[in-house]
């Protein structure tokens, strides 16, 4: 029996190294090449118990999103290894497919099938991937889009929706197949910041039923609220790990205190 | 001026011509669809060898002229493989490799516009590359290429008079067919032309229509 629902040994992730190679080859220019090298995640390990929820903050480019395709091996890392519960994804020959069925994932920028509707976005991973009755993944689909309360959208396709309600139907998406784990990228950023409520509204639901779920996110009072434990991410690294309080009292590393006094600053500028 | 329409012998030519006019261009367009999708799959994913056979083949079908593809695939072919082949099947899979060398081209660079977010929310949901291509990445690159495929069949029609190369007679095989005993020059091909605009501008009306229908909300976004 896996202790951890989802962990991460020890995990590399390095972007742009063949072609830095070939630019080397092709002028001779090592330095002009090794620029191109973007080390987004540098020996990051984590683990997530079921029930866990964890929050994942830092500047822009620091390898976040990386970092979390590489959990759910949408991409793959160059080294180390992802457990998904007792089952190590990052072996030669495991069926990453369904794995994958296994963990929901949500897209900053959302990402939805764009000629399917709401319910189809829903239904679609139900019928191929569950093999679900088209009764029953229907069933299961409007319940989804009812616990993230976007009913009354089931029918429209994702350009005839608003950006908080595309991002529910994400989450409904990512739900709707009981996955273990959930991890959502930054599911407001790209959001108005009148509609970031709405989907935060959606997540503190989820907490409070006890999903297990790793979030990136700068909402500092949804992060307060509900996180377990924050991470703070930087230049490929995790620098700060700590309950919430640590990081709004006071966080022990110099680069975690200069973040939160900007992000804080700028929320209440806001 | 235009009693040769009542010819009985001119009016068959005239049907048989469109007919053969009609079908090969369907039979090619749609061979091209089909084999143009598993092209473009294949130079999308492919490894470097296969991506050189692939640009070989859309080269020579698009850099060489139809009709001495006909004339390869119907006299040089066959005989170097000392086979007998029924010609008109061998014209009408010209037809469908000529325009799949275009489609690929058509099918690719659709599927590219979509395929970088529409792949990762394929297999963040646990569907395959293949389940992925085939339920969304597919259904939306075919709604998109639409208009491209529309002009591709109308290019297509107005290829097949080539088909004379080879001893076949489309709808301007018809109409030489006609002046041969008939000197009514204009009135006649006025009439074919008239047969091609109204077979044309219908089944491109027809395709706007299924564009339009079926069209995703918000693509013209996406495609600017
Ligand atoms: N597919 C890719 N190819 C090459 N470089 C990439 C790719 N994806 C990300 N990068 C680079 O890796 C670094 C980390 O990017 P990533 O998107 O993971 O950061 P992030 O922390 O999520 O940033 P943000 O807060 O802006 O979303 C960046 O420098 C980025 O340019
Ligand atoms: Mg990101």
């Amino acid at each position: 029996m896996a202790d951890f629902v989802m962990e991460a040994r020890h995990v590399y992730k390095t972007y742009g190294r063949k072609n830095a190679k070939k630019t080397k080859q092709a002028n001779g220019d090592t330095s002009d090449g090794a620029k191109h090298v973007v080390e987004a995640v540098k020996d990051v390990s984590l683990q997530i118990k079921k029930g866990d929820i964890k929050l994942i903050f830092g500047p822009s480019g620091s390898g976040k999103s990386t970092f979390l395709r590489c959990l759910a091996m949408l991409d793959i890392p160059d080294k180390g290894e992802i457990y998904l519960g007792d089952e190590c994804l990052t072996k030669p020959g495991v069926d990453l497919n369904k794995a994958r069925a296994r963990i929901g994932f949500v897209f900053q920028h959302i990402y939805l099938f764009r000629h399917l509707t709401a319910l189809g976005n829903v239904e679609l991973a139900l019928r191929q991937v569950l093999k679900l009755p088209k009764e029953e993944a229907r069933k299961r689909a409007l319940a989804a889009l009812a616990e993230v309360k976007v009913t009354d959208c089931a029918n429209k396709f994702p350009a005839q929706m608003s950006g908080g309600q595309a991002q529910r139907v994400g989450i409904a998406r990512a739900l709707a197949r009981n996955p273990d784990i959930i991890l959502l990228d930054e599911p407001t950023s790209a959001l108005d910041p009148e509609l970031t409520g709405e989907v935060i509204d959606t997540l503190r639901d989820l907490a409070r039923e006890g999903t297990t779920m790793l979030i990136v996110s700068h909402e500092m009072p949804f992060a307060r609220d509900v996180a377990e434990e924050m991470i703070f991410y930087d230049e490929g690294r995790i620098v700060e790990t700590g309950p919430p309080s640590q990081f709004f009292n006071a966080p022990n590393t110099d680069r975690a205190k200069q973040f939160m006094t900007r992000i804080i600053n700028r929320t209440t500028r806001e | 001026m235009f009693e040769f329409l009542l010819n009985p012998i001119y009016q068959m030519w005239i049907v048989q011509g469109l007919l053969l006019t009609v079908e090969i261009t369907l039979f090619g367009v749609l061979l091209g669809l089909g084999l143009g999708t598993l092209l473009a799959i294949a130079d999308i994913y492919g490894n470097r060898p296969i991506k050189v056979a692939i640009a070989v083949y859309v080269e020579f079908f698009r850099g060489s002229p139809l009709f001495v593809q006909l004339f390869l695939a119907v006299y040089t072919v066959p005989a170097i493989l000392n086979i007998q082949i029924d010609h008109l099947f061998l014209a009408f899979l010209v037809f469908g490799l000529n325009s799949a060398a275009y489609q690929k081209g058509y099918m690719k660079g659709s599927m590219e516009t979509i395929l970088d977010d529409q792949m990762q929310a394929g297999l963040s949901v646990g569907m395959s590359k293949i389940q992925t291509l085939r339920h969304v990445i597919l259904p939306q690159a075919y709604r998109i290429v639409i208009p491209s495929w529309t002009n591709e069949f109308c290019s297509l029609t107005k290829s097949t008079a080539t088909l004379a190369f080879v001893g076949f007679r489309d709808l301007v095989g018809a109409g030489r067919s006609i002046l041969i005993n008939n000197m009514q020059i204009i009135p006649v091909w006025l009439v074919i032309a008239a047969i091609y605009l109204a077979w044309i501008s219908g089944f491109s009306k027809l395709m706007d229509i299924i564009y339009e229908k079926k069209k995703i909300p918000g693509i013209e976004l996406l495609m600017q």
